[in-house]
C-alpha cells in the first residue's frame, strides 16, 4: 500500500528544500534545532510510507528507530546543549546575506543542470522531487562550509544525512534493514560524540564560534 | 573461525579494557596478549588465502588476495602500535601528563579502532563497510583529542566533521552503486560480489556521478588534496602510536574501499574514467604535498604531509595500470610500514624533546641514537632512495607513466624530487648537529617494535616471498 501520490511526495520534498533553504536564513540556535526536528520527523513519514509499502515489521523497526533518534534525542541533545551554554543565537556567517542568496541560487541551479540530469531516471514520476534533493545535499554540505557555529555544522551535517536518506527514498534505494539499523545507530553515536566535542570546544574557547580556533595556524 | 577470531579479540579486549580498574599493567597486558593474537590469526587467515585464493565466514565476511594483504600489514603494524603503546604511555604517565583514566580510554579506544578496521576490509557489504569507516573515525576522534590541548581538540572537531562530510558524499555514491543490482529485483544484503556481477548492466552516467561521489567521500579519509586538509592537523596532533596506526593503516583502509569501487566503474564504464579520475587526485596530491614538506616546521606535520604524497602516488600507481598498480600496491605496503616506524621513532624524539618544532631538535644522534638510525633508515625508505623498495616500485609507477602520461610523470619526478630535497633538509637538520642533552638510555619497548618494522622494510626491499608476490598479483589483476 503506497500512501504518498508524487503530489503528496514533491509536497513533503519541498518541505524538506525549504528547511534547509531557511536553515541559512534563520538567526536563532532554537529555530534551526526545530527546523531539522521538521526535516527529520518528514524523512521518518517517507519511512513509515516505506514500511507500509513493504509490510515489514523490521522496517518499521527502523522507522522507528529513525524517529526516535533524528526527532527526539538529537534535538534533546542540542537543546540542552544550547541551555547550558546559554547560546541563543547563531554565530555569523563567512558570507554575508546577499551573497548567501546567490549561492543558493547557484547550488539549486547546478543540482538542476545537466550533470545530474542522468540521475532523473531512477526516480520515474519524481524527477523533480529527485533532483531537489540534489540540491538539499549541496545547500546542506554549503551550511556546514559557511556556518562558523560548531552546532550549525552539527545541523549541516545531520541535514546533508537527511537529504541523501530522503534521494535513496525517491530513488528506491533503501537497503536491508540490518545495514539501516546500524546506520541509525551511528548516527545517534555521532550526535553524542560531537555533542560532547561542542561542549569541550565550549570549555577550551569560550565559544562555538569554530572561527575561534585558531590554535593550529600557529603550527 | 578464524575470522569470528580476530574480530572478537579487540572487542573482547576492549571491553576488559574498560573494566580495568587502576592496574595500567593489566591494560599492557589485554593490549599486547591481543595483538599477538590477532597478528597469528592474521598470518593464518592469509596464509589460507594464499591457498585458497579466498577465506569466507557464513557469506557475511570474506577476505580475498586484497584483503589478505591489508589483513597482514594490519595485524603487523597493529601489533607493533600496540606493543610501542604500552611503553609510550607509560612515559608519559610517569611525566605526569596523562593519568590512568586516559591510559584507559586509550587502549579501549584502540581496540576499537582496530576492530573497525578489520571490520571494514572483511565484510562483503559495501554499507557494511561504509558502516565501519565511519566507527574508525567515531573511534579516533576522541584519540586526537587525547591530551585535551586546545589544538588537539580543534584537530578532532575538523577531523570529525570533514570526515564526517566527506562519508556521507561516499555513502551517495555507495547507494547509487546498488542501483544495477536493486533494478534487477535483489531486495536483500548487497554484497561486492553482487554488485560486481551487475555492474555491467549500469548506467554508465550515473556509474561515473557515483565514482566521483565515492572518490570524492573516501578520497577524504584517503586525505587526497584537496579533500585533505584535516589529516596534518590530526595525524599531528594525536599520539604518536595513533598518528602512525591512522598514516600506516587507515588511509589503506579507506583505499581499500575506493579499489572496491573502482573494480564495479570499470566493469560499468570502462578503465579509462577511474584511471583518469585516479590520476588526477594523484598529481594533486603529490605536487600539494611536496611543497608542504619543503616548508614544514613540525616534523609530525612533514610525515603527515609525507602520507598524502604517499597516497598520490598510490593513487598514480592504480591510475597508471598494468605494472604500476602492482607497485601501487607493493607501495602501500612499504609506505605503511615506513610511516609507522618514522611516527614510532617520532615518539621516542617528542618525549626527550618535548617539542614537535624542527627547529627546536637538534642532535638526536647524540641523544637517541638508536631511535636516530631507526628515523634515518625511515627517512631513507619513505624518500625512496635505492635500494630500499619504494624506489622500486616509484620507479616502476614512473616507467610506466612516461609511456602514456608524460606529462603528468615528468610533474611527478619534479614534486618527488622537491619532497626529497625538503625531507632531506629537515631530516639532516634534526639528526645531526649539537644538542644540550645528555644522552637518553632507550628502552627495549620503545625501540624493538620500531626496529621490527625496519627489518621487516629492509629484508623485504631485497626479497619478496613468491606467495606475498601472488597475492599482490591476484589483487592487482582487476585493476
Amino acid at each position: 500500500m503506497d500512501i504518498l501520490s508524487p503530489q503528496l511526495l514533491y509536497f513533503l520534498e519541498t518541505i524538506l528544500f525549504a528547511t534547509v533553504l531557511s536553515m541559512h536564513l534563520v538567526k536563532k540556535n532554537f529555530v534551526i534545532i526545530s527546523l531539522y526536528s521538521l526535516q527529520s520527523f518528514i524523512i521518518s513519514i517517507l519511512l513509515f510510507s516505506a514500511t507500509l509499502r513493504e509490510a515489514s515489521l523490521l522496517l518499521l523497526g527502523v522507522a522507528v528507530a529513525t524517529f526516535f533518534i533524528k526527532v527526539i534525542v538529537a534535538p534533546y541533545f542540542f537543546f540542552r546543549l544550547i541551555k547550558k551554554i546559554r547560546l541563543h543565537f547563531l554565530v555569523s556567517t563567512y558570507l554575508n546575506g546577499p551573497l548567501i542568496l546567490i549561492v543558493l541560487a547557484l547550488l539549486t541551479t547546478f543540482s538542476h543542470s545537466q550533470y545530474f540530469k542522468p540521475l532523473t531516471i531512477l526516480a520515474p514520476g519524481n524527477e523533480n522531487a529527485l533532483l531537489l534533493t540534489v540540491g538539499m545535499i549541496f545547500i546542506s554540505v554549503f551550511l556546514i562550509i559557511n556556518r562558523k557555529g560548531a552546532l550549525s555544522q552539527m545541523v549541516g551535517v545531520l541535514s546533508l544525512e537527511n537529504a541523501i536518506v530522503s534521494f535513496a527514498f525517491l530513488a528506491g534505494l533503501e537497503q536491508a534493514p540490518g545495514p539501516q539499523l546500524g546506520i541509525i545507530f551511528e548516527i545517534a553515536l555521532w550526535v553524542v560524540i560531537a555533542t560532547v566535542f561542542a561542549s569541550m570546544i565550549y570549555q577550551q574557547f569560550g565559544s562555538l564560534n569554530v572561527a575561534a580556533m585558531v590554535e593550529l595556524k600557529e603550527d | 573461525m578464524l575470522i569470528t577470531l580476530i574480530l572478537i579479540t579487540p572487542f573482547v579486549a576492549s571491553l576488559l579494557s574498560l573494566f580495568v580498574q587502576k592496574k595500567t599493567g593489566m591494560l599492557h597486558f589485554l593490549a599486547i596478549a591481543a595483538s599477538v593474537m590477532e597478528l597469528m590469526v592474521g598470518v593464518v587467515i592469509a596464509a589460507e588465502v594464499m591457498r585458497n585464493g579466498s577465506y569466507s565466514l557464513d557469506g557475511l565476511f570474506v577476505v580475498d588476495a586484497l584483503g589478505a594483504i591489508l589483513v597482514l600489514t594490519l595485524v603487523i603494524v597493529g601489533a607493533m602500535v600496540s606493543w610501542y603503546s604500552t611503553g609510550y604511555l607509560k612515559a608519559e604517565a610517569a611525566k605526569e601528563i596523562i593519568g590512568f583514566h586516559r591510559v584507559r580510554q586509550y587502549f579501549v579506544l584502540l581496540h576499537l579502532f582496530l576492530l573497525a578496521m578489520f571490520f571494514a576490509i572483511m565484510t562483503i557489504s559495501p554499507l557494511f563497510m561504509w558502516i565501519a569507516i565511519e566507527a574508525t573515525t567515531l573511534s579516533t576522534a576522541f584519540l586526537i583529542s587525547f591530551y585535551h590541548k586546545p589544538s588537539a581538540l580543534e584537530a578532532a572537531w575538523k577531523y570529525l566533521i570533514i570526515n564526517s562530510v566527506g562519508l556521507l558524499l561516499g555513502f551517495l555514491g555507495t547507494l547509487l552503486f546498488l542501483y544495477p543490482a536493486i533494478q534487477a529485483g535483489f531486495r536483500g544484503l548487497s554484497t561486492w560480489q553482487g554488485l560486481l556481477d551487475q555492474a555491467e548492466s549500469f548506467d554508465p552516467a550515473i556509474a561515473k556521478i557515483a565514482f566521483i561521489f565515492v572518490m570524492v567521500g573516501y578520497g577524504t579519509k584517503v586525505g587526497l588534496v584537496p579533500m585533505h586538509t584535516w589529516l596534518p592537523d590530526a595525524h599531528s596532533k594525536a599520539p604518536a602510536p595513533i598518528s602512525g596506526l591512522l598514516s600506516g593503516m587507515l588511509l589503506n583502509v579507506a583505499f581499500l574501499a575506493i579499489l572496491r569501487f573502482k573494480q564495479l566503474a570499470d566493469a560499468a564504464v570502462g578503465i579509462y574514467f577511474s584511471q583518469s579520475i585516479l590520476i588526477f587526485f594523484g598529481i594533486t596530491s603529490i605536487v600539494v604535498a611536496a611543497f608542504f614538506i619543503f616548508g614544514q616546521k613540525n616534523y609530525k606535520r612533514l610525515l603527515a604531509y609525507s602520507s598524502i604524497e604517499h597516497m598520490g602516488i598510490i593513487s598514480l600507481g592504480f591510475g597508471f595500470g598494468g605494472t604500476a598498480a602492482f607497485a601501487g600496491l607493493l607501495h602501500m605496503i612499504y609506505h605503511s610500514f615506513a610511516k609507522s616506524l618514522l611516527f614510532l621513532s617520532a615518539g621516542n624524539i617528542l618525549l626527550t624533546f618535548s617539542s614537535t618544532k624542527i627547529k627546536k631538535v637538534k642532535g638526536v644522534l647524540s641523544v637517541l641514537p638508536v631511535t636516530a638510525i631507526l628515523f634515518m633508515i625511515g627517512f631513507l625508505v619513505i624518500t625512496g632512495v635505492p635500494p630500499f623498495g619504494i624506489f622500486i616500485t616509484e620507479f616502476s609507477i614512473i616507467s610506466v607513466g612516461i609511456q602514456t602520461y608524460p606529462i603528468v610523470t615528468i610533474i611527478t619526478l619534479f614534486a618527488l624530487t622537491l619532497a626529497f630535497a625538503g625531507f632531506l633538509r629537515h631530516v639532516v637538520g634534526m639528526i645531526f648537529g649539537d644538542s644540550q642533552r645528555r644522552v637518553v638510555k632507550e628502552k627495549a619497548v620503545s625501540i624493538v617494535p620500531i626496529a621490527v618494522l625496519a627489518f621487516i622494510l629492509i629484508v623485504s626491499s631485497v626479497f619478496i616471498p613468491q606467495a606475498i608476490s601472488t597475492l599482490i598479483t591476484a589483487a592487482t589483476s582487476a585493476h
